[in-house]
């Protein structure tokens, strides 16, 4: 007796182990057949076979995990911590719950392999006969699709410090390319895989994470990144490494575009080993000549707004509701929370009442967070709402509270903040094929909802604002850019779109006192000076607005429209050869503006008449 | 009951021999367990007794292991607290994997900047002494040579996976100052969690 307490993991209570036991044998009896009594499991035949399949694609050298689970000796020399680690399904990681909703790659083990693992171990952790030893698995050595078209890797390496809690470094890795193209796979090499608990890439279409540089090339730190765009082009893949993650190609039609100037920012989530380390990841693309056909959206749904929690609170929800204006197909989904998160559920209730489990974690953990795929298109009619509940706990239960003595915590970006989002991948499907971009009429029921839910943020109001102008509702666009500036009266962004808006439809004086609070707040702001330019031209301020084309001219000389209408400027103000040599620029920079040319014909014909 | 001699083999000495597992000294109380002479092996596999050197001051083991995450990450919290009492206590690093070798144990020591001594403990005998079951975990003695505590370094992993962003106890550090002033109380045993050493049986 006193042996069998003894060998008891201390992680499992005495009382549990009797009851895991005992449920053992009656699955080992109806598992085994007839004379699985007596059979004693073995590593060659048992337990070779479920490593080999959930665990060695990580546990091997150069890989996430810590030490390589391979051959006998390896299992046996970590048996008693992987029956413990398996009990408690801290591995293989996989934390959503079961449910009828498959996701691909599902590494989740059964009831039944957990306590074959315990058996082994009970009985001694037998070798087993040779012949019953499964080949080892085969694995791909270097990049998992072959040599990519492109590597990019981050320019310095980031130095991990020996100790301390988790970092989060963000690398800025620039991609070379003269003109667009369409990426059919991508794979993240994270750097040393032991060190990276998961690494996130975004797409930054307009380098606006640079300036959070403090050296170009030496990345910052941060958990959440912000990625700004003024344009309409939603993020559409989930670019996301964890352990064991395998890259996949896009199915042809799905590809990634990628333009001239674009960044990738990767996020890595690093955990200190006790030594420094140096990380520097890299990326491998894979190009494809099939342009995108179909276009997937990352639909965000999020409450950070609710996050108030009260110090000690052990369930804290959060909520929110989106009800689909179209129909989707939903592809893959991201939960997030910070460390507070507790219960993560996610929930879709179609028009005719049944109701899907979308995702459900119940022991959520930072750590392991990760982007699940389904392994089929799951088909959510128009009218269907998605439905997140997301629970926390604040209280000292909570081993993972950053706060000791708890301390009541807010919604935000930094790690000791929270955080409630959810991302949904799903490819919208058009109503008809005159309906336009399907993906529009969800970015604005989004952005509507967005604003219901929270009055009182900048980006809701703009978002929208920028929805509605795209599809000409410009009345109801400025009223929009109009509450987004009250919010931030200073923001150049949000006073240039205004300014746009209000001379869209005419209301040039307007127009032109949002383009100079614009300037005012950025005065190296090039689109604020260019719109001023072209207000102040519409009003025959000539001068002025020389002044304003001028101006976006030194911001960005390549800009060829900033250049023809710096000419038309001064062609106004009688300066024809100035003018001149400004649709000359044009021209050299883009040889198909049609104004330029155009203009620059006519100013030819008024030099020759009157020579100077 | 008194174990009059625990003596560690040399690593070649008996290479996986069949030798009976003797019953864990988990109830008997500290006194009776004071070692009288214990050797162990030294990188260079000479036998050593661990506290000769401590000539009269606290002796703490301190069992890790190459390859297990969770002590590597305990590194920096070792060393600070070899440096803290410097010249106070002796301070070992105890290796009890039979398979590891002494060249793989230096680069480990190098990697992580360790500065203390290492012994290996292939046959475990410091492992009973210490009554630990799991790297990380410590044994300290006091300057009696009395085992006044064993278990977890402090309390940062409740379980696997399951890390505090610091911890909020520190008994390896409570123990020492036990060790050294018999004022203050040392603290109950705690667990460890990490990897289990009888797995390298």
């Amino acid at each position: 007796m006193s042996r069998l307490g003894l060998n008891s993991p201390r992680i499992i209570g005495v009382g549990r182990c009797a009851v895991l036991a005992a449920s053992f044998w009656s699955v080992n009896s109806w598992g085994l057949g007839p004379d699985a009594p007596t059979a004693k499991v073995t590593f060659n035949r048992d337990i070779a076979p479920i490593v080999y399949h959930y665990c060695a694609a990580c546990h091997r050298p150069g890989e996430a995990g810590p030490f390589p689970l391979l051959t006998y000796q390896d299992v046996k020399s970590h048996g008693r911590q992987i029956m413990a680690v398996t009990h408690t399904r801290f591995m293989p990681p996989w934390p959503p719950e079961p449910g009828t909703l498959k996701y691909a790659d599902e590494r989740r083990l059964s009831d039944q392999q957990i306590a074959t693992i315990k058996a082994w171990v009970d009985q001694g952790m037998l070798e087993g006969k040779a012949s019953d030893l499964p080949p080892r698995p085969k694995f791909v050595e270097g990049w998992q699709l072959g040599q990519p078209d492109l590597i990019l890797k981050a320019e310095k390496p980031y130095t991990l410090p020996a100790s301390g809690g988790d970092q989060y470094w963000n690398f800025i890795l620039p991609v070379p390319i003269n003109e667009t193209k369409w990426v059919r796979a991508v794979e993240i090499r994270p750097g040393d895989k032991r060190l990276v608990h998961h690494a996130n890439m975004l797409v930054d279409r307009n380098q606006s994470a640079r300036h959070m540089e403090k050296d170009p090339g030496s990345g910052f730190g941060g958990m959440e990144v912000r990625i700004e765009s003024e344009v309409f082009d939603p993020d559409s893949h989930f670019l996301f490494w964890k352990p064991g993650t395998v890259a996949t190609s896009e199915p042809d039609g799905m590809a990634l575009r990628l333009d001239k100037g674009t960044d990738l920012v990767l996020n890595a989530h690093l955990q200190p080993s006790g030594k420094p380390e140096a990380i520097q990841p890299s990326v491998g693309l894979y190009f494809t000549d099939k342009p995108a056909t179909v276009h997937p959206m990352l639909l965000e749904m999020q409450n950070d707004g609710a996050l108030d929690i009260p110090a000690g609170a052990k369930d804290f929800v959060v909520t929110d509701e989106f009800k689909l204006p179209i129909d989707v197909d939903l592809m893959g989904i991201y939960p997030h929370a910070h460390y507070l998160g507790k219960d993560i559920l996610a929930t879709a209730e179609l028009p005719d009442g049944t109701t899907k489990t979308l995702i459900h974690i119940k022991r959520w953990d930072l750590n392991w967070q990760a982007v699940y795929r389904y392994a089929e298109p799951v088909s959510l009619p128009k009218g269907t709402t998605i439905t997140m509940r997301y629970s926390y706990d604040n209280s000292e239960d909570n081993t993972a509270n950053p706060n000791h003595p708890p301390a009541r915590v807010q919604g935000g970006n930094r790690s000791t903040d929270e955080m409630a989002h959810l991302w949904l991948q799903v490819l919208p499907k058009s109503a008809s094929p005159d309906a336009g971009d399907p993906r529009m009429v969800l970015q604005e029921a989004w952005a509507r909802h967005e604003v219901e839910k929270a009055p009182s943020i900048f980006e809701a109001h703009y978002n929208l604002a920028e929805m509605l102008q795209r599809r000409g509702a410009l009345d109801e666009a400025i009223v929009q850019f109009q509450a987004a500036a009250s919010i931030r009266p200073n923001d150049p962004v949000a006073n240039n779109a205004l300014g746009g808006a209000l001379l869209a439809q005419g209301d040039v004086e307007g127009a032109v006192q949002r383009f100079q609070s614009s300037i005012a707040a950025q005065p190296d702001y090039f689109d604020a000076h260019y719109n001023l330019g072209n207000a102040l031209a519409s009003q025959e301020n000539f001068q002025g607005a020389a002044e304003q084309f001028g101006d976006a001219v030194r911001l960005n000389p390549e800009d060829a429209s900033a250049q023809a209408n710096l000419g038309t400027a001064l062609a106004q103000l009688g300066r024809l050869t100035e003018a001149k040599s400004h649709y000359e620029a044009a021209l050299r920079i883009d040889p198909s503006n049609q104004l330029a040319r155009e203009n620059l014909l006519q100013l030819e014909q008024m030099l020759r008449e009157n020579p100077h | 009951m008194a174990a009059a001699m625990l003596v560690v083999t040399l690593l070649h000495a008996a290479p996986g021999l069949g030798v009976p597992a003797p019953a864990f000294m988990r109830a008997g109380a500290s006194a009776s367990n004071t070692p009288k002479s214990v050797v162990a092996q030294d990188l260079a596999g000479k036998a050593v007794n661990p506290f000769d050197a401590a000539t009269g001051k606290p002796v703490v083991f301190i069992f890790v292991r190459t390859d297990c995450p969770i002590s590597n990450r305990y590194a920096p919290t070792i060393k600070a607290l070899s440096q803290k009492y410097a010249g106070a206590a002796e301070m070992m690093l105890v290796y009890p994997d039979k398979a590891e070798t002494s060249a793989n144990i230096k680069k480990h020591l190098q990697e992580y900047g360790y500065k203390i001594a290492a012994l290996q403990d292939p046959q475990h005998a410091l492992v009973k002494l210490g009554r630990v079951e799991i790297t990380p975990e410590v044994a300290v003695f006091n300057g009696k040579r009395e085992l006044i505590y064993h278990g977890r370094i402090d309390n940062w992993y409740k379980e696997f996976g399951q890390a505090r962003s610091a911890p909020t106890t520190h008994e390896l550090d409570d123990a020492i100052q036990a060790a050294l002033n018999s004022n203050h109380p040392a603290p109950a045993s705690v667990s460890g969690v990490g990897c289990y050493i009888s797995d390298l049986r």
